[in-house]
């Protein structure tokens, strides 16, 4: 049939793309759009002239070119006119409006065909499907932005009832887990799954048994067992850290992994003896302290007791004592709060858990340092005066240990443990000296004040090593009184030469007669027992002599500290000078030090509350030479054997300085 | 309890440590600074490698108990300490 419906393109297909959007620029005739036919060939007419218009385009762009060649052209001002075009209508079908009574048999005819035709269309050849491209845009990619997801795991609440199975079948546990805390892990669900699969419901009895991690954790806690298992995994942890130290403390060979072992070749470097810093005692309890003194337990070479506070300010702080182990430099083994500041303590040598506290104000505690540190005994302030400084130590007397102190009101007591409470005897009571040559400015203020009558402040003494009847005391005044404890009355002997208050006395331990003393005069001053002048002086400009101790390892070795510096003497190699000058680290102030019993270390305690463990490196003992033999060297090997590494040539050395003059 | 917990956190906090895990008796670990994965590797490892140290202990000797392991390994050292049927075990790199 003819009738083809198909609708005519609007625009003709020849032209190129380009021009297609141009069409609508030039004006259209409206006017006969209602006619269809008409309407394209308008659009051929309009076409035609665009035609004209657009071809010869290498024409319009050397005019283009032309005019723009002169720029006077370009200054000129010229007038563009913009216009709205008029409405261009591509489309228009009027609507056929026909009433019911006129003729419209026509239309209906027509719409009957319309209908047959479709329905043929699906058997009729004529008709062919065929898809249609429609018109596809380039697509064209968009970013937009969304709020993160956040992913949250949740825990499992898994509780399972697990029916006891037949002995020989294994599953058993169960985890009921909670999500209380990130540090505890969920189990739940790998467990879960394999319970499941072995469970079986032809049980007899069902046991349910809850394991609550919670309260596994307090069970852990509480026994006694991890508390040691702590102990050790922390000591453990720490050695590893400082295993280099340690291992030089103890004198064992350093091993090195990647570079050759430098143990021998460190001392060819520096030959000069010096101390190198180990390690150091700190805690955060302690920082701040000033250290007062320090002791060596005498079972446990590895146990050093050390107080802390400060003895000169007039205010009272607490004290502390801190029980320092060689295998823990970080955190004391036991704390010990006291009340007032700690001015000196000491290891008792028959019970080595007791340790004896004295402090600032007059008071003297024992405590039992293996069980938690409760204090066994305490006594209340026997001293009247306000101030007083300490010093105690337990002697083996005859076999029977006794405490002994000295306190700033010049009485040494022995004390006696009754009924639970400590009671004393004195044992001495310093008398003032009645030499008028002595400048003693201190002593009437000091005599006024105190309302007691000609005794002197007894500041440090020390017990004899071999006959402990004998002690030796230092006084305010810088007289040194040699007593016996069988005679309260009288001293045996008097040594003077400090004109100052004397700090620190000791014996020496490798001969009976010879024993040193330091002074706030900045001397320190050496003593045979029955001469009553120094035998050696050694003098500086460095302000007071805390302590001086002897090193207990080598005859002629000891040590001096200043607030300032430390000093290691060597009698074997110079009078004069010591060996070995250690300042203090800036801002800090050397209060006391030690010796260690087994090692050549010395630990110093400063007034920031650290002690400091350095080892002594160098300190060569020297050549030996030829010296007489006398009967006191004979009876000093006899008596004493060798003890520690003392050889015999050190004695003779020894000897040598003393009949130095 | 309060001294327990302290010397934990002071292990934990000190040079090189990488991780502390208490294991119970049913090798559950209760308490772990590391993460799951590991934490249940450690536990499960050195539960039965602990019992094996601790039965060649007793064989040698039945009154003698086995009271510390340390593994050094190139990376670091595992320290386990074991009581009762609990574990103990710390993770530390000794050298930094």
């Amino acid at each position: 049939e003819n009738n083809d419906v198909t609708p005519q393109p609007l625009h003709q297909a020849g032209l190129g793309a380009e021009q297609a959007n141009r069409f609508l620029v030039e004006e259209l005739s409206a006017g006969s759009a209602s006619d269809q036919t008409t309407f394209t060939g308008n659009f051929g007419k309009q076409f035609s002239f665009f035609v004209e218009l657009l071809l010869p385009d290498e024409k319009w762009k050397k005019d283009l070119v032309k005019e723009q060649v002169t720029q006077a052209l370009l200054k000129v001002m010229k007038d563009i006119f913009i216009t709205e075009t008029d409405t261009i209508s591509l489309l228009e079908i009027a609507p056929a409006i026909l009433l019911r009574t006129s003729p419209c048999f026509v239309y209906r005819e027509r719409n009957k065909q319309y209908e047959e035709v479709c329905r043929k269309r699906i058997s009729n050849e004529k008709y062919v499907d065929r898809a249609m491209q429609t018109l596809n845009e380039a697509s064209k990619n968009k970013q937009i932005q969304n709020n993160l997801m956040l992913m949250v795991d949740a825990g499992l609440h898994v509780l399972f009832i697990v029916k006891k199975m037949k002995p020989n079948n294994y599953a058993e546990t169960f985890v009921e887990s909670s999500r209380s805390a990130e540090r505890m892990c969920c189990f739940s669900q790998t467990f879960s799954l394999s319970v499941i699969s072995s469970c079986s419901l032809k049980d007899v009895d069902a046991v349910r048994t809850g394991l609550n991690t919670q309260s596994d954790l307090e069970l852990i806690r509480l026994s006694e067992k991890f508390q040691y298992s702590l102990l050790l995994m922390e000591r453990s942890v720490l050695r590893n850290s400082f295993q280099c130290q340690l291992a030089s403390y103890r004198q064992l060979p350093l091993v090195k992994p990647k570079e050759v072992e430098e143990g021998e070749g460190r001392t060819e470097t520096s030959c000069s003896p010096a101390l190198e810093c180990l390690w150091r005692f700190s805690c955060e309890l302690s920082i701040g302290c000033s250290v007062s003194c320090m002791a060596w337990n005498q079972k446990n070479p590895d146990l050093l007791a050390v107080g802390y506070g400060e003895s000169d300010s007039r205010n009272q702080e607490p004290g502390l004592v801190c029980c320092w182990s060689i295998k823990n430099p970080r955190w004391p083994e036991r704390i010990i709060h006291c009340d007032s500041a700690v001015t000196t303590l000491d290891f008792s040598a028959n019970s080595p858990g007791q340790l004896a506290v004295g402090m600032c104000d007059g008071s003297i505690a024992v405590y039992n340092v293996q069980i938690h540190c409760f204090p066994i005994l305490h006594i209340g302030p026997v001293w009247q005066l306000r101030w007083n400084k300490q010093e105690l130590s337990f002697t083996g007397e005859e076999k029977v240990e006794a405490l002994f102190s000295v306190g700033a009101d010049g009485r040494i007591c022995k004390w006696f443990i009754i009924n639970g409470g400590l009671d004393c005897t004195d044992l001495m009571k310093l008398k003032r000296s009645n030499n008028t040559q002595r400048k003693t400015g201190q002593k009437p203020e000091k005599m006024a004040e105190c309302g007691l009558s000609a005794l002197t402040p007894g500041l440090c003494f020390d017990f004899h090593p071999i006959d402990s009847n004998i002690y030796l005391t230092g006084t305010w005044e810088g007289n040194i009184h040699k007593c016996s404890c069988s005679n309260s009355h009288q001293f045996l002997e008097t040594y003077k030469k400090h004109f100052c208050p004397v700090n620190w006395i000791t014996w020496c331990p490798f001969h009976p007669d010879v024993f040193l003393s330091c002074s706030s005069d900045s001397t320190i001053q050496l003593w045979k027992q029955d001469c009553p002048r120094p035998l050696l002086s050694f003098s500086s400009n460095h302000g007071e002599v805390c302590e001086v101790k002897w090193s207990p390892r080598q005859a002629t070795v000891f040590g001096a500290v200043y607030n300032g510096h430390l000093e290691v003497w060597d009698l074997n190699s110079s009078f004069l000078d010591p060996v070995i000058v250690q300042p203090a680290a800036p801002g800090l102030k050397m209060t006391s030090f030690l010796f260690a019993s087994l090692t050549d270390c010395v630990l110093v305690g400063d007034s920031y509350g650290q002690v400091t463990v350095y080892q002594m490196q160098n300190l060569r003992v020297g050549e030996c030479r030829q010296v007489q033999h006398t009967n006191i060297s004979d009876k000093c090997l006899n008596i004493w054997g060798l003890k520690g590494e003392v050889r015999s040539k050190l004695e003779f050395k020894l000897l040598k300085v003393l009949y130095f003059l | 309890m309060a001294d327990v917990d302290e010397t934990l956190k002071r292990i934990e906090s000190h040079k090189g440590v990488i991780g502390t895990i208490l294991v119970n008796g049913d090798g559950i670990p209760v308490r772990t600074t590391l993460d799951n994965s590991t934490t249940s590797q450690y536990a499960r490892l050195l539960r039965s490698f602990t019992a094996l140290a601790s039965s060649a202990v007793r064989d040698v000797d039945p009154q003698n108990d086995l009271t510390f392991v340390r593994i050094r390994s190139k990376k670091h050292e595992i320290m386990v300490a074991p009581e009762n049927n609990n574990l103990l075990i710390v993770i530390q790199n000794p050298c930094e």
